[in-house]
């Protein structure tokens, strides 16, 4: 009987060891495996750098575009992504969940529609939608960096990874929303703000730990995003490659896999994930918290 | 600032929320509005406060229409029962909002947010946010955000219902007398009838989305309107028991089966000429019952329940199926079981039309307000 009371951390502590543990021992595969010529399980047969030569040299010659181009890429297309879907979820998400206006109800059983909507039977039409966008002048692909919104830019897959994930992210804010009181609200009403200032000001603050979920949930997805971006741009090798399609190179039909390789660069699409997730746990966490009540 | 209410609606879908409201508030006055939750009290101040759109009618600041004014454009301050402080921002910050919109000054603005600050005692926690401060200090905040732009108009929608018991009293009467020194126009709505009676000068009861009656504390208490005004204002509530009505050449009665009782003269010409129906409502304080020596009584019953209060004990009979209460002073002498005699003082005896629940009492046409 007396023991009973340390049993349960211990127990609590197994069920969180054991799990965890088992997806390390991947990880710790993979990162063996990358810096080895060979392995036998986890033991490594032979020390090599020559699997991240990937990082300052291209494996596939000189016509390839660099690892860096290629992550600048994958940066520019999730942040985009990203933002546009954060400050839109919020405005959409706020007025669906404080204003009165017609068609909201429908509105709102339509992104819940859109959100389930099995998306790779939109892949065609999508495809025509961007190659129209593609003409038009400048904005198709005439924009830096991004090199537009059309057609095998990043610009363009970035609007649709926008488009798949706004659904989700209005839920969320509204959901987000939905817990501030109103009185709140009415308070800065009263005060003297503007709807406006009322959302900027008031609202906004509070419901930090919403926004930097959803920011983190859509990089996340736009980091690891595969389907849309092999659909939406022009071959592996193109100038609008991003990381998950680069990983694909490795792994061809007429050549041996180079599975050492695949693992240092699938490890490379790794570090932004995990650093981001240092930094944002706690935001994350926060979800499941529930709103903040009292502040501070 | 005068407040005007005429004929004033709201619709929430096909639900009234708040029917036919007429109400004149005048300037610097007190007024409660009172009523159990779902009756329309806070829609109204919500009108007011320019939150809600009136469906119809019309409100009037001084004599200004002012029913499709955002409520920035109103002047008016408000306490809400949750505080409804911005958790994000210190007390400072806080207080300092509707200035800040204002584009006040800033150096006008800090003399400002202190003066105020200090007046309601929490000029030391400024830098504070509302998170690390007690209830209590959160609603003096509240109450000095509402306070600084120097509003018209103040509304306070059920302010003390989330203090303890003892905070409230205390607050209860720091807002009274706050108001009295300011002299701002204020609403305060509460479903509690002892805040009402304490602190307005009048008070409006609604149900139903539909004004009961509207006056003084001693007015509501003293002569009651309807049945419903009668129930909800004093604690414990009143009595009521059914009665015949009956002139007789000596006077006027009211009887049961077990009792029969006469009312003062004037009392009964007053029901006769607001066309008292034969079968009424009799309404008695339990104040107003008493035990007396059994040759004194009016009628017997049984002792049923016995409550002490402290001061004074309330004593439930019962006579046939019906209940009575009775304020007794403390300590009873009676056993639960024991038959007593009781006594009810017809001076105050209250009398109600069944079929309208509007008072038969009432001077004037006996129309209904």
């Amino acid at each position: 009987m007396i023991v009973r009371p340390k049993v349960k951390p211990v127990l609590a502590y197994l069920a969180l060891v054991v799990p965890s543990s088992l997806v390390l021992l991947g990880f710790l595969w993979l990162l063996i495996t990358s810096f080895s010529t060979r392995t036998e399980g986890l033991k490594s047969l032979g020390w090599t750098l020559h699997n991240w030569r990937f990082l300052w040299e291209s494996p596939f010659g000189p016509g390839y575009p660099s690892i860096w181009q290629i992550t600048l890429n994958t940066l520019l297309m999730s942040l985009i992504m990203t933002v546009i879907v954060v400050v839109v979820s919020s405005m959409t998400g706020y007025a669906l969940a404080r204003m009165k206006f017609p068609g909201r109800k429908s509105f709102l059983s339509l992104t819940l529609i859109l959100h389930a909507f099995p998306s790779v039977t939109l892949l065609i039409p999508i495809y025509f939608v961007l190659l129209w966008i593609t003409k038009i002048p400048l904005i198709g692909r005439g924009v830096p960096l991004l090199g537009g919104f059309g057609y095998n830019t990043v610009g363009g897959v970035a609007l649709v990874m926008v488009a798949f994930q706004l659904p989700f992210g209005i839920w969320i804010m509204k959901g987000f929303f939905d817990n501030i009181s109103w009185d709140m609200e009415r308070s800065a009403l009263i005060d003297g703000a503007s709807r406006f200032k009322v959302w900027w000001q008031i609202i906004m603050p509070n419901i930090r730990p919403g926004v930097a979920a959803l920011s983190v949930f859509s990089f996340l997805t736009a980091w690891n995003a595969y389907l849309i971006p092999l659909t939406f741009t022009a071959g592996r090798a193109g100038k609008s490659v991003v990381l998950s399609l680069y990983l694909q190179n490795f792994i061809s039909e007429s050549v041996m896999t180079e599975w050492n390789a695949v693992a240092a660069v699938g490890l490379f699409q790794l570090i932004p994930v995990v650093v981001f997730f240092l930094f944002t746990q706690e935001a994350l966490l926060n979800i499941y918290g529930g709103g903040r009540k009292g502040g501070a | 600032m005068k407040i005007t209410i005429k004929a004033l609606c709201k619709l929430f879908g096909k639900v009234k929320a708040v029917d036919n409201l007429a109400l004149e508030i005048r300037d610097g006055e007190f007024v409660a509005l009172l009523g159990p939750s779902g009756c329309g009290k806070t829609t109204t101040l919500l009108m007011l406060a320019g939150i809600y759109k009136p469906s119809s009618g019309s409100i009037r600041f001084g004599e200004k229409v002012i029913n499709h004014l955002t409520p920035k454009e109103r002047n008016i301050g408000m306490v809400f029962q949750s505080y409804a402080l911005y958790p994000h921002m210190t007390t400072f910050d806080n207080i300092s909002y509707p200035l800040k919109l204002k584009k006040v000054h800033k150096k006008e603005m800090m003399k400002r947010v202190q003066a105020t600050a200090d007046m309601m005692g929490i000029g030391e926690l400024l830098d504070r946010k509302p998170a690390e401060l007690s209830g209590g200090q959160q609603q003096r905040v509240a109450v000095a955000r509402a306070l600084v732009k120097e509003p018209a108009i103040l509304l306070f929608d059920e302010p003390l219902s989330n203090l303890d018991a003892k905070l409230r009293l205390r607050m209860r009467g720091e807002i009274k007398r706050l108001q009295e020194s300011l002299g701002v126009t204020s609403v305060y709505v509460t479903h509690d009838q002892v805040e009402a009676m304490t602190m307005a000068s009048r008070i409006a009861v609604m149900n139903f989305g539909v004004l009961q009656t509207y006056g003084s504390p001693n007015q509501l208490y003293d002569h009651p309107d309807t049945v419903f005004v009668a129930g909800f204002i004093g604690a414990p509530p009143m009595n009521f028991l059914e009665m015949r009505f009956e002139e007789r050449d000596d006077g006027f009665y009211l009887g049961s089966q077990a009792l029969e009782i006469r009312i003062p003269d004037e009392r009964g010409a007053q029901a006769k000429q607001n066309d008292v129906p034969q079968r009424v409502i009799m309404g008695s304080r339990p104040e107003d019952v008493s035990v007396v020596a059994e040759r004194d009584g009016d009628f017997k019953a049984e002792v049923y329940l016995i409550e002490p209060l402290g001061r004074e004990d309330l004593v439930t009979f019962r006579f046939d199926s019906e209940e009575i209460r009775a304020l007794t002073p403390a300590p009873f002498h009676g056993q639960i079981g024991e038959t007593m005699s009781l006594k009810l003082d017809k001076e105050k005896v209250h009398l109600f039309n069944p079929e309208t629940k509007v008072s038969v009492l009432r001077s004037g046409n006996g129309g209904s307000s």
